[in-house]
């Protein structure tokens, strides 16, 4: 219950604050890209294509998004299928379990996935082979590994697409006499299409602007790779905002299509489900027979994070043309958690975990209330803005949120004040930034999450509080709050779990070991010669145990409403 | 309290819903509006919760003008069409919820609480969850949490549109009781005519966001002001004709099939002969059979077809080019072999009506 007015108010001060959280940095990319020296100039963007490395990074990038996104689709069809179909034993933690590498970046899990499909890797060792599975590009490596990362997503949007259609149009294709292989190609396939086109979105915008994992794996001829090693040279040279705005545009772009073929292929939900949908129930031998997929992609995902595991546990070196590492240890974890940057980098990361989430908690639920429940004018747009950081690669934002820092910084009144360099400048205390581009990243689940809460709840409920004498605040507090807190409850978990492990931002922005954040701890360790992989290693166990644990909770309070936060 | 509306105006968009409307609702009055789904009944409602602000028109609670008050600061008590019981909390929780906001004293708030749980008697379900209670309970708790408060007045939105067949008729008694008993005013939305017509005080007929009618049961069912009236409230037989010649207290009307005396004229018009009416007569007050003498409206036609409903027949009879629905009360003419046989109508001429819009 909001007065026009408040809502009108509200609404501005929403818009305002969005702008400066999302659109400045983009808007910095942009001029950058556009404008060199005060002057307009398609030069910088004409010369990345021209240029023969940027060129072969953006080719590069873009095979691996095509690449990552068929292999996604056929990981995530067949289960979604089978999961709507099916109701088999363990339905509920299988279901919940291949959810799981969602949270697991696949930035942590390249340690491990080298050591086991290395050419001197497990693997090799236990067949006795000489593969290079990961090619000596790296490009097969990069795909498979982001793969196993992203299949969750597309996986979540079709199974969402799946639960909407009427069983009563695949009912009336096998009454006509269509049925099988033939129903599924002409019925089933047409009628999901939506959520094929939803996760693929995203699955392809996410992998074509991945730094994480080509950076880990060594993988330098993409461009998120070359944008991360100029970030020296941002100060003086355009390339890299030209190269970082084609890659934005290529986003937004494919974000827009894909939005549009939705739009055209909306019929399939205009009827919903009416019918109780015909799930088969399958026990014994047939029900292991199709919690057999489930089982396995699960385990092919975890086993680069398997891999972590062992690597955390091995003594330094004991890792080489064997199975199993033949020397283990506990040093690692001593280290860890003894070592002064491992320590502050947990630390550093829950607080600015903590303070993105406190701020998604309060915009997220403003953002929802204006949308659902006031009548102002332009609330879709609103709604968009929040909704927009899905189709802006993380990457392009962290460089966006690093221009601006450094633009500020450069500025004599901030230059000048100790307050204000340590708040504005990231070289001196990344925080403020940092939980602004977390916050602004995770903002589209959250209000996802509180806009479901607040459609499924009857304004009545609501108004009948107002009615007794309730004044807005008390409304909110006393009545909407409680009601949406499971909603909000997994929302938030699921925007703190991906701020605890982010990559770009975290990489970008942190550049003072003080203030690194878990990942950033992870990749500099990673980097040190002798023990540091090991340390990185049991580090980013700590981190993946707690995030698990974190996803499942979430995943348990939120049950099947999961895919609606995936959605385009 | 008394409520009045004064030119009370609600616009969508371009599409006014509520059109300068204007009514007084006494000090312990049961006011009901009826209208068809659409017509504008629960907008108005809404205006008179706070929850729409009008256009333009006043609205006044009392003596103070409540057109623009949030509805937070009206005091008035709403039973929601849903209910809108709040599942997290039990149903005392709920009846307490507005007690709480206005600040009363715990054991006053005890003790009001557990006597409006005994005026609505679910007393023994105080504990229980929303989700726990059948339809007819949760309505119960609705009524309660808002008469707890002691509004100014009782707003009810289609109260019992959810309830079976046989819990409304209970229901719709029980709020006429708790009502009188606690001499409240009332405003009651609800399309079903039969509710209307058994609980109101007064009711006004919606229609297309105007007050078509405004009266007691019985005047809007036995002398409806227009052809929509006559219609939308219980049945009738509409029948066109032509006035032959009219005075102060009674009219003649040509028909297709003849002449029909009226005594329900109008008020405040005077008919024209050779004016174009409308001559509504009940079902109910047609009686079938040889009329004793001097009766003038006598029509003879043929059955054309008799439904048996226990405790009447509604029998179809054609008069002409005319089809009169006729409702026998005591059924006696019940042949399934009486197709077409020729049978007699007759009714007084004071319970022909004669409409001229």
């Amino acid at each position: 219950m909001v007065g026009p007015r408040t809502a009108q108010g509200l609404s501005w001060v929403l818009g305002v604050v969005l702008a400066v959280m999302f659109l400045v940095p983009l808007g910095t990319v942009i001029s950058g890209g556009f404008f060199v020296e005060g002057r307009f100039t398609l030069e910088y963007v004409w010369g990345v294509f021209q240029s023969p490395i940027y060129a072969e990074g953006l080719l590069n990038s873009l095979k691996i998004a095509v690449g990552t996104t068929g292999l996604v689709t056929l990981i995530a069809i067949p289960l979604a299928w089978l999961g709507n179909r099916y109701e088999f034993p363990g339905k509920r933690l299988l279901s919940g379990l291949v959810l799981v590498p969602m949270v697991l970046p696949p930035f942590v899990g390249a340690i491990g996935f080298q050591q086991i499909f290395g050419v001197y890797g497990a693997l090799n060792s236990l067949m006795g082979w000489d593969v290079d599975w990961l090619g000596r590009s790296r490009y097969f490596g990069v795909v498979l590994l982001q793969a196993l990362a992203l299949y969750p997503i597309m996986y979540l949007n079709v199974a969402a697409a799946l639960a909407n259609i009427d069983p009563a149009m695949e009912e009336a294709a096998e009454n006509l006499g269509c049925t099988g292989w033939r129903k599924f190609w002409r019925i089933t396939l047409p009628l999901m299409m939506p959520g094929l086109f939803a996760g693929g979105a995203l699955v392809f915008i996410w992998s074509f602007t991945e730094l994480g994992t080509p950076l880990m794996l060594n993988y330098t001829r993409c461009a998120p790779v070359q944008v991360f090693d100029s970030l020296k040279e941002i100060g003086t040279n355009p390339f890299p905002f030209a190269l970082v705005l084609v890659m934005l545009v290529a986003s937004v772009t494919l974000y827009g299509v894909s939005k549009l073929l939705l739009g055209r292929h909306s019929y399939a939900m205009q009827s919903k489900a009416a019918t109780v949908s015909g799930t088969i129930t399958v026990h014994g031998w047939r029900g292991l027979r199709v919690a057999l997929p489930f089982v396995a992609v699960s385990a092919l995902a975890l086993v680069p994070h398997a891999g972590v595991l062992l690597v955390s546990f091995t003594e330094p070196g004991c890792w080489y043309q064997s199975v199993l590492p033949t020397g283990w240890t506990l040093e690692s974890y001593r280290e860890a958690l003894g070592h002064g940057i491992t320590v502050s980098s947990i630390r550093n990361s829950l607080l600015y975990s903590a303070l993105a989430v406190l701020v998604n908690l309060v915009l997220g639920v403003a953002i929802a209330v204006v949308v659902v429940r006031t009548q102002v004018r332009f609330r879709w747009l609103l709604d968009a803005l929040a909704m927009l950081p899905l189709a802006v690669p993380g990457l392009v934002m962290a460089f966006g949120f690093l221009a601006v820092s450094l633009y500020l910084a450069n500025l004599e009144w901030v230059k000048s004040s100790q307050v204000w360099s340590q708040l504005l400048d990231v070289r001196m205390n990344p925080t403020l930034f940092l939980v602004i581009a977390y916050a602004v990243r995770r903002l589209p689940y959250v209000v996802r999450s509180a806009v479901a809460g607040l459609q499924q709840t009857s304004v009545s409920l609501e108004e009948a509080a107002a009615n007794l004498g309730a004044p807005p605040a008390v409304v909110l507090r006393r009545i909407t709050l409680p009601l949406i807190v499971a909603n909000l409850i997994a929302g938030l978990l699921l925007a703190f779990a991906f701020s605890m492990l982010e990559v770009s931002d975290s990489l970008m922005l942190a550049q003072r070991a003080d203030f690194f954040p878990i990942t950033k701890t992870i990749y500099e360790l990673f980097q040190l010669i002798g023990t540091g992989k090991y340390v990185a290693s049991a580090l980013g166990v700590w981190a993946m145990l707690f995030l698990a644990v974190t996803i499942l909770g979430a995943s348990l309070v939120l049950g099947k409403k999961m895919g609606q936060l995936f959605r385009v | 309290m008394k409520v009045t509306l004064e030119h009370v105006t609600k616009r969508f968009g371009d599409q006014a819903v509520v059109r300068d409307v204007s009514l007084d609702i006494g000090d312990g009055e049961l006011f009901f509006l009826l209208g068809p789904s659409g017509c504008g009944k629960t907008t108005l409602l809404r205006c008179i919760a706070g929850f729409y602000i009008p256009e333009q028109g006043r609205i006044l609670i009392g003596d103070t003008d409540a057109t623009r008050l949030p509805p937070h600061q009206r005091d008035t008590g709403m039973v929601f069409q849903s209910y809108a019981l709040w599942p997290h909390m039990t149903v005392r929780e709920n009846v307490a919820f507005g007690l709480e906001l206005r600040g009363v004293p715990k054991d006053e708030l005890r003790r009001r609480v557990d006597e409006a749980l005994a005026m609505v008697r679910m007393t023994e379900r105080a504990d229980y969850r929303p989700t726990q209670l059948s339809g007819g309970q949760q309505q119960r708790v609705a009524l309660a949490r808002a008469l707890v408060i002691r509004p100014k007045c009782l707003l009810l939105d289609e109260p019992l549109s959810n309830l079976d067949a046989k819990l409304r008729l209970e229901m719709r008694t029980e709020i006429r009781r708790i009502c009188k008993e606690a001499g409240l005013t009332a405003i009651y939305v609800t399309h079903d005519q039969k509710e209307a017509l058994s609980v109101a005080d007064r009711l006004a007929i919606f229609d297309q966001g105007v007050i078509q009618q405004c009266g007691t049961p019985r005047e809007v069912y036995e002398r409806p002001v227009n052809r929509f009236v006559a219609n939308f409230i219980g049945e009738t037989n509409l029948i066109a004709g032509t006035v032959v010649e009219a005075d102060a207290h009674r009219a003649l009307v040509r028909a297709d099939h003849g002449v029909l005396v009226s005594q329900v004229l109008p008020a405040g018009e005077t008919l024209r002969a050779g004016q174009s009416v409308t001559v509504s007569v009940r079902p109910e007050v047609i009686h079938l059979g040889e009329p004793p003498a001097a009766e003038v409206n006598v029509l003879r036609g043929e059955l054309l077809e008799s439904i048996y409903l226990g405790e009447m027949a509604q029998h179809q009879v054609a008069v002409g080019s005319l089809t009169v629905k006729v409702f026998d009360l005591h059924p006696k003419l019940l042949t399934r072999d009486g197709h077409r046989k020729p049978v007699t109508v007759w009714c007084r001429p004071e319970n022909v009506v004669v409409l001229t819009r």
